[in-house]
C-alpha cells in the first residue's frame, strides 16, 4: 500500500502564516506611530520644505501599511490552507485505512487489486469494494486539489502586489526632494 | 532585533523635537521592516506539491524584497531629514544600514 496519499506539512504552513500575521501587526503599529509623529510636525510656511518631505514620508508610511495588509492576507491564506491540508490528511488517512481494510492497494491515487494467488470468492469480494474505496481516495485528493488551487490563485495575486510595493518603495526613494 | 539600526541611548535624555519623533519613527519602522523580512525568510512551509511550493517560496521572496525596499526608503528619508534640518534634530538616529 502506498503511504502518504496526501503530502505536505500543515504545521509548517500554519507557522509561516502566523509569522506573517504577527509581523504584519507589528508593521501596522509602526506605520501608525509614523503617522502620529508626522501629524505633529510643524510646517514651514515660507519654504514648505517640511511639507514636501512630509508628503514623501506619508507615502512611505502608506507603502508600509499596504505591505503589512498584504502580509496579513498572505498569512491568512496560508493558515486557511494549513487547516484544509490537515483535513485532507485526515481524509487521506481514512482512505488509506479503507484500502488496507479491503485488502486492496494504492498505486499513487488509483485503488488496485493485489497480485498473487487468491480464491475466486476472495478476488470477487475485493473487486466489489474497489469503487467505494476509490471514492474515498478521490474525496481526499479532490479536497486537497481544491485547496491548492485556491492557494495558488491567492499567492500569485499577492506576489504581484508585493512586487508593486517594491516598485513603489524604489520610486519613493527617487522622489526624495533634492538637498537644500 | 539586529543591532544595525538603533537610537543612541546616551542621547535619549535630550528633549525631543517633533522632527526627532519623525526620525525615530522612520528608524524604528525601518528596523521593523528589516526584521520582518528576515523573519519571513527564516521559516519554511511544506505545501506538499511542487507548483504551490514554488509559488509560496516566490511569494515569501517578494514579500521580503518589498520589506527591504521599504527599509531602504525609510532609511533614506531619515537621513534626508537629519541632513536637511540638522538644527531641528536633537536625537541623532544611528543607521548603519547600507
Amino acid at each position: 500500500m502506498g503511504k502518504n496519499l496526501i503530502h505536505g506539512d500543515h504545521v509548517s504552513c500554519s507557522r509561516v502564516g502566523g509569522t506573517m500575521r504577527r509581523e504584519s501587526a507589528r508593521l501596522r503599529r509602526h506605520a501608525q506611530w509614523l503617522d502620529e509623529a508626522l501629524g505633529n510636525l510643524p510646517l514651514d510656511p515660507d519654504t514648505d520644505a517640511n511639507g514636501e518631505l512630509s508628503a514623501v514620508i506619508a507615502a512611505s508610511g502608506q507603502a508600509l501599511r499596504a505591505t503589512a495588509k498584504d502580509l496579513d492576507q498572505a498569512g491568512a491564506v496560508l493558515q486557511r490552507y494549513a487547516t484544509e491540508l490537515a483535513e485532507s490528511h485526515e481524509l487521506g488517512r481514512r482512505a488509506e485505512l479503507g484500502v488496507a481494510t479491503a485488502g486492496l492497494l494504492l498505486d499513487r491515487t488509483r485503488v488496485i487489486e493485489p497480485w498473487g494467488p487468491a480464491s475466486a470468492q476472495e478476488a470477487g469480494q475485493r473487486r466489489t469494494k474497489v469503487p467505494e474505496v476509490q471514492a474515498r481516495v478521490d474525496l481526499a485528493t479532490a479536497h486537497v486539489g481544491r485547496s491548492r488551487g485556491r492557494l495558488l490563485r491567492e499567492v500569485l495575486r499577492l506576489t504581484e502586489s508585493f512586487s508593486a510595493h517594491s516598485r513603489d518603495a524604489h520610486s519613493a526613494r527617487r522622489a526624495l526632494p533634492p538637498p537644500r | 532585533m539586529p543591532a544595525k539600526h538603533r537610537l543612541d541611548p546616551a542621547l535619549l535624555d535630550v528633549v525631543p523635537t517633533p522632527l526627532d519623533a519623525v526620525v525615530a519613527a522612520l528608524t524604528r519602522s525601518g528596523v521593523a521592516a528589516l526584521d520582518a523580512s528576515q523573519e519571513l525568510l527564516a521559516h519554511y512551509s511544506d505545501t506538499g506539491d511542487a507548483p504551490t511550493q514554488r509559488a509560496v517560496d516566490t511569494l515569501i521572496e517578494h514579500a521580503a524584497d518589498a520589506l527591504r525596499a521599504i527599509t531602504d526608503s525609510l532609511a533614506d528619508l531619515s537621513s534626508e531629514l537629519q541632513t536637511a534640518h540638522p538644527q531641528d534634530v536633537s536625537v541623532q538616529a544611528i543607521t548603519e544600514h547600507g
